[in-house]
């Protein structure tokens, strides 16, 4: 990470904007202890208060580093059940990093969003048929399978 | 190393930093080496 990915300029830019950074090793006590922490990088996503929405272990190269902090912010707003928030997130990374790791799952998060904003289950089938049109071979295609009977 | 972002250390400065901004906080544990 040290090496490629933060060093980039425009995820340097994202982080920035974006987060308040906090890096400590992996032998910090209680730290280390605390987010059970066996292999690095893990990289974690949390709110202001400390809750954890996101946890992930290995190195990503610059272009899935953006979506995926972008979809963690998403999971922040999804489980604060602040929907239009993390609708917005959802379209960042489908309309900028459509070929990324994170835009599977980004598609099967926007189907359960419009589900809850609108009460209407055609969106989650709508999510299946979009991830087996674009992303069959994703295991968010394979999540959503059930979708296709509502 | 880094352009725009300085990586803080400090959990309770960070998270007051975050609660002020009402920003994420982004935590990555590294190896020491």
């Amino acid at each position: 990470m040290d090496a490629v990915t933060y060093p980039d300029e425009i995820v340097a830019d994202y982080i920035d904007d974006t987060f308040i950074p906090l890096r400590i090793s992996s032998d910090t006590q209680p730290y280390a202890d605390d987010f059970n922490v066996k292999w690095t990088p893990r990289i974690i996503i949390l709110d202001p208060t400390g809750a954890v929405h996101q946890s992930n272990v290995g190195f990503f190269p610059p272009e899935e580093f953006i979506p995926s902090l972008e979809i963690g912010l998403a999971k922040v707003d999804f489980n604060q059940d602040c929907l239009e928030e993390c609708r917005q997130h959802l379209n960042r990374i489908l309309a900028s990093h459509p070929q990324s790791f994170s835009a599977p799952e980004a598609v099967y998060l926007k189907g359960v969003v419009k589900y809850k904003m609108i009460g209407d289950a055609k969106f989650l089938k709508e999510a299946y048929y979009q991830l087996q049109e674009r992303y069959p071979a994703s295991e968010w295609a394979r999540r959503a399978w059930p979708y296709r009977l509502l | 190393m880094n352009r725009k972002f300085e990586w803080k250390s400090d959990f309770l400065e960070v998270f007051e930093k975050a609660r002020k901004e009402n920003k994420a906080v982004l935590l990555d544990f590294y190896n020491p080496g």
